[in-house]
């Protein structure tokens, strides 16, 4: 044991072989599919194939259904040179790098058997069931439920900003099946058709303009075998798994494009008669960006590094969200800065620079200190969580 | 990738913990050492170097333990979460680093061992008061060829324990214009040469940083330190591992505001509850943990490539000094916040932390100027 910041031979190679497909197959259009989270079209459906056929995908997974078992450091590199490319996920990454992980913890046999392998093939998506308009930081206080009756369970209410289940195939949906009981002891996860009878989805459509939605239930009868592990032990599901997943989300490489993209634009663009590099506020802005992109990548190694060392995570994953979120705001802001009053063009716009890509992560950029978990409910976890300071 | 120390490191980190704890005792002891003019006690001085740090960084063949820079961080964060006060730093690291970057054999063997047995104490005299900046190339300090010596002129100012040098190394320029890369030379000067004056200044911290004035300072030809004219790339080694060793200690420095605020805030009852319980309180806690944490990573990741002799690590340097510098300003700020109107008082541990963040933001440069490092790494 000693410290060490690279990678081993083995995954070095692995890094090399993803690097090579990628920039070979990852086209512009599948990549902002992924950035802009418009959701998978046919490309980006056959994209997420052939990272399949090109047995890149799936190397953490388990042996038996069609992974190589080794650890989750492939899946990070993985996302991180996706990342590095523009492409902020794998492709299907609900299902891929959150959803999946909890079926093959707390699924039984035949659900893993069902789902697992899809999954590791990148072939299917999910919609992520949580928020409802009453629960949104406060997850526990939500209102749908799903009534045991015997064959079935039947679900009724309302969830809201659902955002991959306009084109996913199933819902993953937290609901209660406890009426009675504390919120904590009374929600189960379910798997949902995501085109069941009795169920509507109706498109919201964000300020970035991004699609996400409101899903209403109206008497779905959900099939008993798709209830995730225990009845009534969702919650405490959710919440194991919500470090991981922000391990898996959270990815600070995503960022390298825009300081590239950053780079070369002060490069080639002029200025009176003088390049825009070589003014040293310029400079100061664009170095500043890459300085807190370093180190945050650094957080989120740590963090994931935990994780594939089993080690049990506090707070660690909560840091690389809060900042890598922040940090996002704060990198808009210097870009903008740079480009001055071109900032403001949008993609398709005369004199757009950049092809608006500014202009786009500037609207984006509200939503990454609320998504996910708000900066507010984060610092609140790594107070109390990580520094062990008293609930209040 | 592991993010562990190896066994001895945590050895040495244990060992440290121990004995600065025992030797750097209490506030009333920082704040006479911060009087005194020396500035640090000779039993400190000498359990340190029983400790083997001294040599710590130098190979076995000089007096020292073969040691890795990965090594030298662990323990310098250990002496910024002592606010060790001294001239460790300078001795080691600006003398020591210099001398075995540049040196030749038998000035290895003259200084290294000594340094390492903790008899020889050191400095590096580079920056000066028309710029105050660590680029080498800006140096105006000249030396010129007289027979068997270089005659010295002219002022260095911020240089480090200078005070309680008995040896510094000066850089100077000895051909070349104002601002050439080419043309710096470094010298091995006795502190007690004749037509040196020394000014100790009143910093913020209490640390002691000097003026020193050079007239007409004779030295040997033979204590140039590396080739003539070729000492920009020795200075800009010294200052990377300078700049990740402070940030080491930035990030110690950090780590005990940290703890010191986050137990008060567990502990301080105001409107019938612990503070720590007012989430106003807690986001300026989680402030502090997430600025900490980054700094940890940064520094060790930059000590690491410069272990492994990578071209990248002038890049992480220049991004960890950027990082820990402003990471470290503003957790002592939030530390203060939580301390309420008792940590202002000049009695309180507070300000003894406080005031050295300020100091290690400024030593071997400012996060500007560490950003134009960046820049340039980055091909702007
Ligand atoms: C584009 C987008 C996509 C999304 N996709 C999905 C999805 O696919 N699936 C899904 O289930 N959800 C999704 N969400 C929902 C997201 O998880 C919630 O928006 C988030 O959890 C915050 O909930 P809220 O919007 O109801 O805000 P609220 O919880 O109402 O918060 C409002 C404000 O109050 C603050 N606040 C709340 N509680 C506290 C507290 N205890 N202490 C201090 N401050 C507090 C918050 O920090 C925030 O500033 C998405 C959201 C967005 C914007
Ligand atoms: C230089 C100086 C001169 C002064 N002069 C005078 C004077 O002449 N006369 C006089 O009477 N007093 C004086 N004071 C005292 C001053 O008014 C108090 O320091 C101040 O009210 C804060 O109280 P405290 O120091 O006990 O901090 P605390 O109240 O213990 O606060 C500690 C921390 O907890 C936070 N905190 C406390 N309660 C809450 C809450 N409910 N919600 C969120 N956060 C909370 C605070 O914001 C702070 O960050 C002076 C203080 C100083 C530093």
């Amino acid at each position: 044991m000693a410290w060490d910041f690279g990678y081993t031979k083995e995954e070095e190679a692995y890094r090399q072989k993803v690097a090579a497909f990628l920039d070979k197959e990852l086209t512009e259009e599948i990549a902002r599919q992924n950035w802009e989270d418009l959701g998978l079209d046919k490309e980006g459906r056959a994209f997420g194939n052939k990272l399949w056929e090109s047995g890149l995908l799936g190397w953490s997974w388990p042996v038996e259904y069609g992974g190589k078992g080794l650890s989750p450091v492939y899946d990070f590199i993985l996302i991180d040179e996706l990342g590095k490319r523009w492409s902020a996920h794998v492709p299907n990454d609900v299902a891929y790098t959150m959803v999946g992980h909890t079926i093959l913890r707390r699924g039984n046999d035949a659900m893993k058997k069902e789902f697992i392998p899809r999954i590791v093939r990148g072939e299917i998506e999910f919609g992520l069931g949580y928020t409802e308009p009453e629960a949104g930081s406060d997850l526990a206080n939500m209102k749908m439920t799903a009534i045991d009756q015997g064959d079935y369970y039947l679900v009724n209410g309302q969830k809201t900003f659902n955002t991959e289940s306009h084109y996913s195939d199933y819902h993953w949906l937290a609901a209660k099946t406890d009426l009675k009981a504390s919120p904590y002891k009374g929600i189960s996860l379910f798997i949902v058709d995501q085109r069941a009878p009795g169920i509507t989805i109706r498109p919201m459509i964000t300020m970035s303009g991004e699609r996400t939605n409101e899903v209403f239930y109206d008497d779905v009868k959900v099939p008993k075998n798709r209830l995730v592990g225990e009845v009534n032990k969702g919650f405490y599901y959710m919440m194991e798994a919500l470090m991981s997943e922000r391990n898996y989300v959270f990815t600070p490489s995503r960022y390298y494009p825009y300081l590239n993209m950053l780079v070369d634009y002060a490069k080639k663009t002029t200025y009176l008669g003088k390049p825009l590099a070589e003014d040293p506020m310029v400079r100061q802005k664009i170095a500043q960006i890459a300085v807190e992109i370093e180190a945050t990548q650094l957080l989120s190694d740590h963090a994931r590094w935990m994780e594939w060392n089993h080690q049990t995570m506090t707070c660690e994953p909560e840091i690389t969200k809060v900042v890598v979120s922040e940090m996002e705001q704060r990198m808009v802001d210097n870009a903008m800065q740079l480009l001055d009053q071109y900032c403001q063009l949008e993609e398709g716009s005369k004199y757009a620079p950049l092809k608006g890509r500014i202009e786009w992560e500037f609207l984006h950029s509200f939503m990454t200190t609320i998504g996910a978990g708000t900066s507010e409910v984060g610092r609140t976890v790594i107070a109390t969580r990580g520094l062990g300071l008293p609930r209040g | 990738m592991d993010f562990t120390y190896t066994d001895d490191q945590k050895m040495l980190k244990e060992a440290a913990r121990r004995f600065l704890a025992g030797a750097c005792p209490n506030v009333e002891w920082y704040l006479e050492m911060e009087k005194e003019e020396k500035g640090y006690t000779p039993a400190l001085w000498n359990g340190m170097a029983e400790l083997g740090w001294m040599g710590i960084l130098f190979p076995e063949e000089y007096g020292g333990i073969g040691g890795s820079m990965l090594d030298m961080v662990t323990l310098m964060e250990e002496m910024g979460y002592a606010a060790l006060p001294g001239p460790y730093f300078s001795t080691v690291i600006l003398g020591g680093c210099t001398i075995l970057t540049a040196g030749s054999e038998a000035q290895k063997q003259e200084f290294l061992p000594k340094i390492a047995e903790g008899s020889l104490r050191m400095t590096l005299a580079l920056t000066e008061p028309a710029t105050t900046q660590y680029n080498p190339s800006l140096i105006t300090v000249k030396a010129k060829a007289e027979g068997d010596s270089y005659v010295i002129d002219g002022i260095k100012l911020f240089v480090p324990d200078a005070n309680v040098a008995d040896w510094m190394i000066v850089a100077a320029r000895t051909a070349g214009k104002d601002a050439d890369r080419d043309g710096i030379s470094l010298f091995l000067v006795d502190s007690k040469s004749p037509g040196i004056a020394m000014t100790l200044l009143k910093t913020v911290a209490g640390d002691k940083q000097c003026e020193v004035v050079f007239k007409k300072v004779k030295v040997p030809k033979a204590n140039l330190l590396g080739e003539p004219g070729k000492g920009f790339a020795v200075i800009e080694k010294t200052l990377q591992i300078a700049a990740v060793a402070k940030c080491a200690e930035m990030l110690g420095g950090s780590n005990k505001v940290m703890e010191l605020a986050v137990a008060y805030a567990k502990e301080r009852v105001q409107f019938g509850k612990a503070i720590g319980t007012f989430q106003a309180v807690q986001h300026l806690c989680a402030n502090m943990k997430m600025a900490t944490e980054q700094s940890i990573y940064i520094t060790y990741k930059a000590a690491w490539m410069i272990d492994q002799g990578m071209p990248e690590a002038r890049k992480f340097a220049a991004v960890a000094k950027t990082w820990v510098s402003e990471a470290y300003k503003k957790v002592a700020l939030i530390g203060h916040q939580i301390f309420g109107g008792t940590g202002y008082i000049v009695e309180h541990a507070m300000p003894i932390y406080s005031r050295r963040a300020k100091t290690g933001e400024y030593a071997f440069g400012n996060p500007n100027y560490q950003r134009e490092i960046v820049a340039q790494e980055l091909g702007l």
